[in-house]
């Protein structure tokens, strides 16, 4: 049996540490989440001679403290019982900064191998280091390896297995914070000791001790350490006194004493070489005056690229899903079990292939920011777009989601996850669905050219735009002033140098995303589809007002045109249905907005997916197979609604949540049905008091009561 | 609404980081003690003794953009406000 090991990878952020566990890895990987917060948990395997290693990406930190969701993640994943090995990344052309975390690292006592990255810049950059000498300070074997391509790698993987080879034996030296520090670490440590914690006896007391003396919040949520804060303390008042310290801060001052100690003698320069390219760069692209404009061109490419360039490609998954439930229909004989025959391709077939559809969008769309976060460029959009986005109670980060989400709010919504701020990306998430969608499209493309003119249409569509940015800006403004009130917390952003990112990791991360659309949304679609299929045909009707069939016979004698009555009879089917009666059901509660059965109807459909919404009118107004080109629904709608009502329709779509997946991706991403169904509430009840004084208003004023 | 983070205490007698100009270098003096996120600096190496460099500033204001200890960090004017320093060396750059 070959032997298994456990090996954790710690780091800064964008110290490489994802493209050396890509390497390693390959598509050996599981991506999903830590309970409870949104920080992503990225594990993998892979073979190591007859090894067999479980290969654990923790989330790029500076340190581990708890002063964010990942920190906090990261003390808990490394106090754990069960870690063989930790490979601790660092980039090597800063060394002072990535060995802080070292430091702490080391503190655990549990076998490390430090892995230099970027050592070809370093050597570019004129660095060189003392590898022995800091080898024997930190007791841990160094491997050199480069930054995004897997060069290095080998030797990485040797260093592993005689890493692992002797685990018991590692030569890891307590480090000293210097004579009144240790001394206070003891007195606490000691006391820790003596408790005797079982969960905890793997890691050296002397860890937990300084993070108590910090005042580190994950330590100091552990309930079993809570009877030596007292001897803390009073340690803490005793090092002030001495030292003249601020307590909060004393220990990352002395890590970073001892780190230039450390490095005095094993890091020298040959040549200093300090104006990079990427420094050039930044001149341009964050400029006062260019870099608003360039943002605006980057973004506009993106755009381009997500929903010009997979255009093709949609409409092969469309074709293919029709040519499939038609090979379906021709394969099952009708006669046998009609009911789940006609539910497959009607139901399943047609709804989750009209999810599927948009699979190309989000894989495009994932390359695409993946090509910019991996470059180092979205951290720079975030810094130029920061000002403007915080007036209204978001940031910088927020913008590229905000945008996106006039494609699809369902990628926009995964996109917030490069916002650090918990409260900022809740915030963004929440307004969201208020950035008018493509699914929300065909239903203003069906009603604008029928109520309004020609030259009011393209302002009809643009205000419609306008509203819903108008909204989600202020919406985030009050969020902000309300719900998420209080000073939010320190802002810090790396602006890392300009990389290539490696096409390995670009499809790697379009990869993840894909799956986990089709994943998540999938099931929830799959399951909406079957619903709302049941709904809008059962029970089903046997005896009609009129005989149809007798109507539809003679006048296919007389050789006329059937489809009226079809329709009619369709049309009568379907009130009969579920769909029908909760229509009508609700008319009352609807037609203080201007709704009557039918648009109700057609609204609650709209809830699985926007664009139901002109597929149901279709129906219900005997249409057939309706699209935003049928001309007969337009003047039948006309006939039957004002303009008015045509533009409350479209306010109440805008409004309310775009469609169900939207629902379960924010279920996903905030972690919370309670907040999902919340929003979705909310997007309902705004929606509809919108509506109802832009209805109730519109009629007393005899604005768009007649047509134009 | 903005300035208020540090307007009181002796403040007002050191240089903020929030007032330098680009192209400035300065060495940190102190961070008052009403800063928020004074741990989560320190993690990143802003610390009193560290030398920083002022790189830019963001289009529509908010952000100033410092390298520190050879990293380019992008803080909030807020924040910056309550970290004192010393200038060592100014250039003009813009």
């Amino acid at each position: 049996m070959s032997k298994k090991f456990r090996i954790v990878l710690a780091g800064n952020p964008n110290c490489g540490k994802t493209c050396i566990f890509n390497a390693l890895t390959g598509t050996r990987q599981h991506v999903g989440n830590y309970p409870g917060v949104t920080v992503e948990s990225k594990s993998g395997s892979f073979t190591l001679n007859d090894m067999e290693i479980e290969l654990i990406d923790l989330p790029g930190v500076y340190s581990l403290s708890s002063s964010s969701p990942e920190e906090a993640v990261v003390f808990e994943e490394l106090t754990k019982k069960g870690i063989d090995l930790i490979v601790n990344v660092v980039d090597s052309t800063i060394l002072q900064r990535s060995l802080y975390l070292t430091t702490q690292l080391a503190e655990l006592h549990i076998p490390m191998l430090l892995c230099f990255n970027m050592s070809d810049d370093a050597r570019k950059k004129g660095l060189k280091f003392d590898i022995p000498k800091l080898e024997k300070y930190f007791g841990a074997p160094i491997a050199q390896t480069v930054g995004n391509t897997s060069r290095g790698v080998q030797s990485l993987k040797d260093k592993m297995v005689e890493a692992l080879a002797k685990l018991d034996d590692h030569g890891m030296p307590m480090l000293s914070y210097g004579a009144d520090f240790d001394d206070a670490i003891n007195a606490v440590a000691e006391k820790i000791d003596a408790l005797n914690i079982e969960k905890y006896n793997h890691i050296p007391s002397r860890f937990f001790a300084i993070k108590l003396l910090e005042k580190d919040s994950s330590a100091m949520k552990i309930e079993a350490m809570k009877s030596v804060w007292e001897e803390v303390d009073a340690q803490i008042l005793h090092l002030k006194n001495k030292h003249a310290i601020v307590a909060d801060t004393f220990m990352a001052d002395r890590r970073y004493a001892m780190l230039s100690g450390a490095c005095h003698n094993a890091i020298s320069f040959s040549q200093e070489k300090r104006r990079e390219i990427s420094d050039k760069i930044d001149k341009v692209i964050t400029n006062k005056f260019l870099g608003f404009p360039l943002f605006l061109a980057i973004m506009y490419a993106t755009f381009w690229f997500t929903f010009i360039c997979a255009d093709p490609l949609m409409g092969y998954i469309e074709d293919f899903f029709g040519w499939f439930g038609g090979v379906v229909g021709d394969v099952w004989n009708p006669e046998k079990l009609p009911f789940v025959r006609s539910m497959v391709i009607d139901g399943i077939i047609a709804g989750v292939g009209g999810v599927i559809v948009f699979l190309p969008n989000i894989l495009f769309l994932f390359f695409a920011i993946a090509i910019l976060e991996e470059s180092g460029y979205m951290s720079r959009a975030a810094f130029v777009m920061d000002g403007i986005m915080r007036k209204f109670g978001l940031q910088g980060k927020s913008f590229v989601p905000l945008v996106l989400g006039f494609g699809c709010a369902v990628p926009a919504i995964m996109a917030t996850r490069t916002i650090e701020s918990e409260r900022d990306r809740k915030i963004t998430i929440m307004v969201l669905p208020f950035m008018s969608c493509g699914a929300r499209l065909p239903i203003y493309a069906l009603i604008i050219p029928a109520f309004f003119a020609k030259q009011y249409q393209a302002f009809t569509m643009w205000m419609i735009y306008i509203i819903g940015v108008l909204v989600a800006l202020i919406a985030a403004r009050i969020m902000k002033s309300t719900l998420f009130k209080g000073e939010g917390e320190v802002y810090l952003m790396e602006l890392p140098p300009y990389r290539v990112p490696s096409f390995k990791s670009l499809m790697l991360h379009m990869w993840d995303r894909g799956r986990m659309y089709l994943q998540k949304a999938g099931t929830i679609i799959l399951l909406t589809s079957i619903i709302l299929y049941i709904c809008n045909t059962y029970p089903e009707k046997k005896e009609f007002s009129v005989d149809y069939d007798k109507k539809i016979s003679e006048v296919q004698k007389a050789g006329c045109d059937t489809s009226a009555l079809e329709n009619a009879k369709l049309s009568e089917k379907l009130e009969y249905t579920i769909s029908g009666r909760v229509g009508k059901a609700l008319e009352p509660f609807f037609a203080p907005i201007g709704f009557d059965w039918k648009i109700t109807t057609a609204s609650i459909g709209a809830l699985a997916a926007k664009e139901v919404f002109v597929a149901q009118m279709g129906i219900l107004y005997a249409e057939g197979e309706a699209d935003e080109e049928s001309e007969g629904l337009r003047q039948k709608l006309v006939k039957h609604y004002t303009p008015l009502q045509a533009f409350c329709i479209m306010l109440f779509c805008l409004l309310s949540i775009p469609c169900l997946a939207t629902l379960a991706i924010i279920k996903r991403e905030l972690n919370s049905w309670k907040t999902a169904f919340v929003e979705a509430g909310a997007l309902f009840a705004l929606a509809y008091v919108s509506t109802l004084i832009v209805f109730q208003l519109g009629t007393i004023l005899q604005i768009g009561t007649k047509m134009l | 609404m903005k300035d208020q983070c540090c307007s009181s205490g002796p403040a007002e007698a050191k240089v903020s980081l929030a007032e330098l100009p680009i192209g400035t270098k300065a060495t940190i003096v102190g961070i008052l003690p009403e800063s928020r996120g004074r741990k989560k600096l320190a993690d990143v190496g802003i610390v009193p003794g560290t030398e920083l460099l002022i790189e830019a500033h963001a289009p529509f204001g908010g952000l100033i953009r410092v390298r520190v200890l050879e990293t380019s960090m992008a803080l909030h004017k807020d924040d910056a406000a309550c970290i004192v320093i010393e200038k060592t060396e100014a250039s003009v750059n813009e």
